[in-house]
């Protein structure tokens, strides 16, 4: 009897609690607007800093795109703390969230507190508030710390402000370069310089080091650099020739390419007892490996069909699966952080795009729309790609946010600018 | 024992069985004015914006969620109505045709509805990037009958916060739907006073 009557309000329940769904797929194209009021400065200390802290954040969120901003002069007033912030300021601005702070004075060393606090103007609630202590002369890193915060509060990414890039720029056909700057192109380091090419710069996950393949003697060579004291050491793997190192995610190895007699194979180097282990045999050509981020797979390009498609093998077991299909020219893939899907070079009638994959559909997916595009790298956040791409003879950095909504350059120097790689987070 | 068993079996069998017959039967005769849900996608829609601009040619395709009842998407192909004007057909064909129509009509009006209330608030969300995450949440709206929203509730919020953020920054920054005040005041209270929206993200890399 009990389960009849529950069939029975089965029955019943799905007629009378069904109400209209409407479904919302599609999100709008625009961007949310903020506005980085001047932050408000403590008597006695320098006036312009109030300014200067909210140009460095204000620049450092529209850098990719992904924000709009109200531009200062047409803000309806400054406030630097709650009590002077009205909501209806900038809800008729149009404006979807505003920063507001102060500059306060530690001591008499220059030291300072920095108070700041973020509104979402639409749901009328403060979303984020926080203070940092730091230096005068560090304005730009502190403007990094709170530009980080408030870029995840309000998209729910990790902040990247404070990672870095690294390139090999290559001004005249005799100097090549290996160069670090901040992601905007600033303080920019020379690493190394030489009249060989230059190839393949990795960062080591602690941001400590930097792998490259240097043709210095003559044979691609891989080298690894220390950052801070400048120290470079070949290493020496077997082989005639070695390649495309990548740091494995725990930093105790390399994935690289060995040549033996000529045939590039995928091969692992342990950095602690300098030991080479083989991970593919094939008579076609294997490189460009890459480490998926739970360390279990290797992401690589082979010829080993005819042309070049993307294949990943499990660092263990050795299994191999082949990963595309679409089209004759599909390589340099790369994991996403999530480990969910890839980004390659597409090469289709002659161009050359980044492309996405989710490794469990059967599509892939164009992003750019340029046609010389190569050597794709994602932000640590898994948001933004960038790469490196040419404007007549002039190599440059293309990037592009993941929903398309933004594509921007990345300001460089002069000489062309080839094989970005983006820095891991601070841990 | 068995025996008893095994007939209360067979009686909850044929039971269901009669169910699902009554359930299949019912649903021409399911107004629009009982309380059932019309599950709107994105495709009916798009297809149905040709319908908004020449609502001559009652093309509508409702897809309903009563889970029973798969079969009830409803297609009334225009030549039906040509041909229902052209034969005579009995009184009662007649008054079949009529409600058919009138059905349609009702229908044809919330989809109408339902399709700009979908883009007004597509226009106004912006959607963060979640990766290869698919998400849903499900929002539930009063409305008054001049179109205000009274007021909404998260009524299954997805796993990322910053998803659900979203949503609720897009339903604050909307305040009326003012659509719906022309509509049928019984068609309003049935479909609009209370309803859902389903946000969906299959995640930025399709």
């Amino acid at each position: 009897m009990i389960k009849f009557f529950f069939l029975v309000v089965f029955l019943v329940s799905n007629n009378i609690f069904s109400i209209l769904e409407i479904e919302i797929l599609k999100g709008s194209d625009n961007l949310s607007k903020v506005a980085f009021v001047p932050f408000g400065v403590e008597d006695g200390i320098e006036e312009s800093y109030g300014g200067q802290i909210s140009k460095f954040i204000e620049g450092n969120m529209l850098l990719f795109g992904e924000f709009e901003n109200l531009d200062e002069s047409e803000m309806l007033s400054y406030p630097s703390s709650e009590s002077d912030f009205y909501y209806r300021d900038w809800k008729i601005q149009g404006v979807d969230y505003s920063l507001i702070g102060k500059v306060n004075s530690v001591n008499s060393l220059g030291n300072l507190n920095i108070s700041y606090s973020l509104f979402n103007i639409n749901r009328r609630i403060k979303i984020l508030e926080g203070e940092i202590i730091g230096s005068e002369n560090n304005l730009e890193g502190i403007s990094k710390i709170i530009s980080n915060r408030i870029y995840e509060q309000i998209t729910g990414l990790k902040g990247i402000f404070d990672t870095k890039l690294a390139y090999v720029v290559n001004s005249d056909p005799e100097t090549y370069q290996i160069c670090i700057s901040n992601i905007d192109g600033k303080n920019e380091q020379i690493l190394f310089t030489s009249k060989a090419p230059i190839m393949s710069p990795d960062w080591s996950p602690d941001r400590k080091k930097i792998a490259y393949v240097s043709f210095e003697n003559g044979l691609a060579e891989i080298f690894i650099q220390d950052l801070i004291s400048g120290q470079r050491d070949s290493i020496q793997a077997l082989g005639m020739t070695n390649s495309a190192p990548v740091w494995s995610p725990d930093g105790k190895s390399l994935a690289l390419v060995v040549s033996f007699s000529g045939n590039p194979d995928i091969f692992l180097y342990s950095l602690n007892n300098k030991k080479l282990t083989r991970l593919t045999n094939h008579y076609g050509i294997d490189t460009e490996p890459s480490w998926s981020p739970d360390s279990k797979k290797i992401i690589f390009t082979s010829d080993r069909t005819g042309s070049p498609q993307l294949y990943e093998i499990n660092t263990k077991s050795k299994r191999k699966k082949r990963l595309t299909r679409d089209g004759n020219y599909n390589a340099r893939g790369r994991y996403f952080p999530d480990g969910k899907s890839i980004f390659f070079v597409h090469g289709n009638d002659g161009n050359f795009q980044i492309a996405t994959k989710k490794l469990s559909s059967r599509y892939i997916e164009t992003l750019t729309s340029t046609s010389l595009d190569e050597s794709p790298a994602i932000s640590p956040n898994g948001n933004i790609i960038i790469y490196a791409t040419k404007d007549g003879t002039n190599g440059y950095l293309g990037g592009i946010t993941l929903d398309g909504k933004s594509r921007f350059s990345l300001p460089v120097k002069n000489g062309s600018v080839r094989e970005p790689a983006w820095s891991p987070l601070l841990n | 024992m068995n025996k008893a068993l095994t007939s209360l079996n067979t009686f909850f069998l044929i039971l269901l069985f009669l169910s699902l017959i009554f359930s299949v039967f019912s649903v021409p005769k399911l107004n629009v004015d009982e309380q059932q849900s019309i599950k709107v996608n994105f495709y009916e829609l798009s297809q149905q914006d040709d319908i908004l601009f020449d609502s001559s040619i009652p093309n509508v395709t409702i897809k309903q969620e009563t889970k029973k009842s798969s079969l009830t998407d409803k297609k009334i192909e225009p030549s039906e109505a040509a041909v229902v004007s052209k034969f005579k057909f009995n009184k009662s064909d007649i008054k079949n045709e009529i409600s058919k129509i009138k059905l349609s009509k009702e229908r044809e009006d919330i989809l109408r509805i339902s399709a700009i209330i979908q883009s007004r608030i597509s226009s106004i969300w912006i959607k963060p990037n979640s990766l290869s995450e698919s998400l849903i949440t499900k929002v539930s709206i009063n409305l008054a009958p001049s179109g205000e929203i009274l007021n909404f509730k998260l009524i299954e919020p997805s796993s990322n916060n910053s998803f659900n953020e979203s949503i609720l920054t897009a339903m604050n920054k909307m305040t009326f739907l003012e659509d719906v005040k022309f509509l049928d005041r019984k068609l309003f209270e049935e479909n609009f006073r209370n309803f859902n929206l389903v946000f969906k993200s299959s995640g930025e890399i399709e």
